[in-house]
């Protein structure tokens, strides 16, 4: 392949793998804290990515305010969805499974409810900038990846500030450990829950604006997370950071191989690298092998 | 009443699937989301056999299961081990490699346009005859050792294998018997929609399988069946507001779950005991 | 006869040494008690023995087979059963399916067999139903065939634990704080209750426990952990008198 190309190629991949990021962070948070796949973060990107393009088509276009208001929307979205899918049936103390099984219908519920009232309408995002590329020398940078690679930047960036320096972010990580540990410390446990689902509700929230301006938006738009949830698989479940780089190398992987050998091969070659990878290293990329207590 | 018929075929048609994941996530606990992957499988077989290398139908369905059985068992092999929500994962991916790789076998499989022209060998007193033998196998197994090993394994792995039980080998058992069920059903019902393609069932059809199962009880076959006839009809019958009904689906289940975590049936199975309480006989 | 033997047994958790260099040697129908502070690594020993987790080094002998690297279910085939500290009944099982399933490995229908319900199946089936309600009888809890465990008094799941571990006839059986939350009626009850099935089953049992009277009764041995290292060995009578254990359990008190 060309050298420019290639860079280009790179250079998508890594703002894809941007998104893939936020993605494989915003599964892993609950993962961390809750143990279970937490499938209803598609349910959020989706409602996210409707709502953004709502508000920024008929009641203000600019792309920072819109975004700032989905992203924070997102947050509420997910809070709302702890307290009234999970909740519930954490206060019965219900098995893993449950959690798990309510998490998808969760997803479903949102992808049918939008597939039955929306879903004959293509609606992709306004046009928010004039010029939809810039030009770095013989490379020609599509300017909407180059947001999305900032913002996934800046985000993590915060994200890591507040899980590192500020109180709640050292509960949530302390949660991560053993759910009661919190309580230990003065924090209430529901609290730091309604956090952890708020923050990544934020992840979904940026997530789904992001991928609805790339891609418009249609009631399968949830689905796209799955890509994150390979990341974080990857990236070991439990390892934040992990899920951050095998995003990244996901995105990068993914672009370079579509480019070269299309997509449904591309589909194979990861998918079937993953099983390899899972066969070798069962516990992903930065994940800790987990032990049973007897 | 042709139209009657025709639900009664899509709806049992369905129920033979819901019943190769009541075995494999309701019974034992492991949750596959590539059984789309199976219906595929077995579909194409029996499909591709009989079209293209004039194989007899009988022959045709045989291959079909066996198909689905040995790739269950070579997919088992790496993900049996891995944990549950790796494994949920991990056949996700299965069930959309299948669906990369029916698209881009092209020459062998029609690529996006799929297999047309299939004839109707499947029939309404087939599938009841299926759906009966495939539910009296699973209500043996389940009254006896396997089924007990099965619901061990999902309360409990750890104390599962210090009784004594292979885990490992018995979750192979399963996942082979489940995809074998599961291939089976395909098979049918690419003889009884008459054309298939990659998109046949999707990972949104596999999650409606384990949440049907969950809606009926995962301790109740007959809870899975009800479930899944209920749910399958109630979409034939409503074919406009089709999308609608997964939102009500959905809904079912998150009541269920939240207000009867057992399941509407629990552990409510049909049996000559439940059926008559007065000829009481010892379990 | 030598039940069991573990040479030498280590197991280290991410630094921290959770059983270092355990060894002790059991005999045939003999009662042992592994006792020590909360954190010694009594538990440790037992998920050791029975494969949960492989040991770092050392190697592990029962009746004369080095069971040190099999996996947990083979461990449990050969005769080593046991119960939990934190009871692990199985909750969608019944009482009566509880101990079933313990019964499994000794039965030898195959899964064709049992889908077709043939005669070895039908047969070996029956003989599993009518073991089990001979265990329920002999705990008093018959007329608890139908209830789900975790719907019992505490009491009686201990009970049933016990039942469930040795529904595969053991010749070695790990009970893991098995008067921990019962009363003092119930811990008399437990100790009559496990001498005799000592004899009647010819058993050899392992017990770990914070309950001195329970194991002042009825071991005849004692080893002693703390922080993961034996301390002590010998008879309680001696053990009850030995300052290093004293010095473990109640601190530097000069």
């Amino acid at each position: 392949m060309e050298y420019q190309i290639l860079l280009q190629q790179i250079f998508n991949g890594i703002s894809l793998g941007g998104v893939y990021a936020l993605e494989a962070v915003g599964f892993g948070i609950i993962f961390n804290i809750l143990k279970f796949s937490n499938f209803s973060h598609s349910g959020v990107v989706a409602i996210t990515a409707y709502l953004g393009f709502f508000i920024s088509k008929y009641v203000y276009t600019n792309f920072l305010v819109t975004l700032t208001i989905t992203t924070l929307a997102g947050g509420f979205i997910g809070v709302m969805i702890e307290k009234l899918i999970f909740r519930p049936i954490r206060l019965k103390g219900a098995p893993l499974t449950l959690f798990l099984v309510n998490s998808i219908t969760a997803a479903m519920l949102v992808q049918q409810f939008f597939a039955a009232t929306l879903g004959d309408d293509y609606y992709p995002y306004p046009v928010f900038m004039k010029q939809t590329s810039i030009n770095l020398g013989t490379l020609t940078i599509s300017k909407t990846y180059t947001l999305m690679l900032i913002i996934s930047g800046l985000i993590l960036l915060l994200l890591t500030l507040v899980l590192k320096r500020t109180k709640i972010g050292i509960a949530l990580r302390a949660a991560s450990t053993d759910v009661r540990t919190p309580s230990l410390m003065g924090v209430n446990i529901d609290f730091v829950i309604s956090v952890a689902f708020f923050i990544a509700g934020v992840l979904g929230g940026i997530t789904g604006y992001l991928l609805g301006m790339t891609y418009s938006v249609d009631p399968f738009i949830g689905s796209m997370i799955l890509k994150g949830i390979i990341a974080a698989i990857i990236g070991g479940m439990g390892s934040l950071g992990g899920g951050v780089i095998a995003g990244l190398l996901l995105g990068v992987a993914e672009s370079l191989l579509i480019a070269e050998i299309g997509s449904s091969l591309t589909q194979i070659a990861i998918y079937s690298g993953i099983f390899v990878l899972l066969l070798i290293r069962p516990e992903g990329i930065g994940g800790k092998r987990y032990l049973i207590k007897a | 009443m042709e139209f009657y018929i025709k639900v009664l075929e899509i709806t049992c048609l369905h129920t033979i699937l819901v019943l190769g994941a009541y075995l494999m996530t309701g019974l034992t606990g492991l949750f596959s989301l590539g059984q789309g992957g199976f219906v595929s499988i077995g579909a194409y077989t029996a499909a591709i056999a009989f079209l293209h290398f004039n194989v007899p139908f009988p022959i045709a369905i045989l291959m079909a299961v066996l198909m689905g059985s040995v790739v269950g068992f070579l997919i088992g092999i790496p993900t049996l081990r891995l944990h549950r929500d790796y494994f949920l994962l991990v056949t996700f991916g299965f069930g959309e490699m299948v669906r990369a790789a029916l698209l881009h076998l092209a020459q062998l499989t029609g690529g996006a346009l799929g297999i047309a022209g299939i004839p109707k060998q499947v029939d309404l007193p087939m599938i009841h005859v299926s759906i009966l033998f495939i539910t009296i196998l699973i209500y043996n197994l389940k009254r006896s050792r396997f089924g007990r090993n099965c619901i061990a394994i999902r309360d409990d792995e750890l104390a599962a294998s210090l009784m004594g039980i292979n885990v490992y080998s018995h979750k192979m058992k399963v996942f082979i018997l489940g995809s074998a069920i599961t291939s089976y059903g395909g098979a049918l019902y690419a003889f009884l929609i008459m054309f298939i393609e990659p998109n046949l069932f999707n990972w949104l059809e596999s999650a409606k399988l384990i949440i049907i199962t969950f809606v009926g009880g995962v301790n109740s076959i007959i809870g899975a069946i009800i479930a899944s006839v209920v749910y399958y009809s109630f979409g034939e019958f409503f074919r406009f507001v089709d999308v609608w009904r997964d939102v009500l689906l959905a809904l079912a289940v998150l009541f269920v779950t939240i207000f009867r975590p057992g399941g509407i049936f629990g552990s409510w199975e049909l049996s000559l005991k439940n059926l008559l309480p007065w000829r009481v006989k010892k379990i | 006869m030598e039940v069991l033997k573990a040479i030498t047994i280590s197991k280290n958790f991410g630094g921290v040494s959770a059983v270092d260099q355990f060894a002790m040697v059991q005999q045939e129908n003999e009662i042992t008690g592994i006792i020590g502070p909360n954190g010694a690594g009594k538990t440790t020993v037992f998920n050791l023995i029975t494969g949960v987790y492989p040991v770092d080094t050392g190697e592990i002998w029962f009746c004369g087979k080095n069971i040190t690297r099999l996996s947990s279910h083979r461990i449990t085939d050969l005769g080593i059963t046991r119960t939990f500290q934190n009871i692990r009944l199985f909750r969608n099982l019944n009482v009566l399916d509880n101990l079933r399933v313990a019964y499994g490995i000794k039965t030898h229908y195959t899964m064709w067999e049992e889908m077709v319900r043939g005669s070895r199946a039908k047969r070996e089936e029956q003989e599993t139903e009518e073991l089990a309600r001979s265990y329920l009888a002999y705990f008093g809890l018959d007329q608890y065939v139908d209830t789900f465990p975790y719907n019992l008094p505490y009491g009686l799941q201990r009970r049933l634990e016990l039942a469930r571990a040795l529904m595969a006839s053991p010749k070695l059986l790990l009970l893991d704080e098995p008067a921990a939350g019962l009363n003092p009626k119930e811990i008399h009850q437990l100790i009559k209750t496990l001498l005799k099935i000592k004899e009647e089953k010819n058993l050899s049992i392992i017990i770990v426990e914070h309950h001195m009277e329970l194991v002042m009764n009825i071991c005849q041995t004692l080893h002693v952990l703390n922080f993961g290292k034996k301390i002590a060995e010998g008879e309680p009578k001696d053990i009850q008198q030995n300052k290093a254990v004293l010095q473990a359990y109640l601190g530097d008190e000069g």
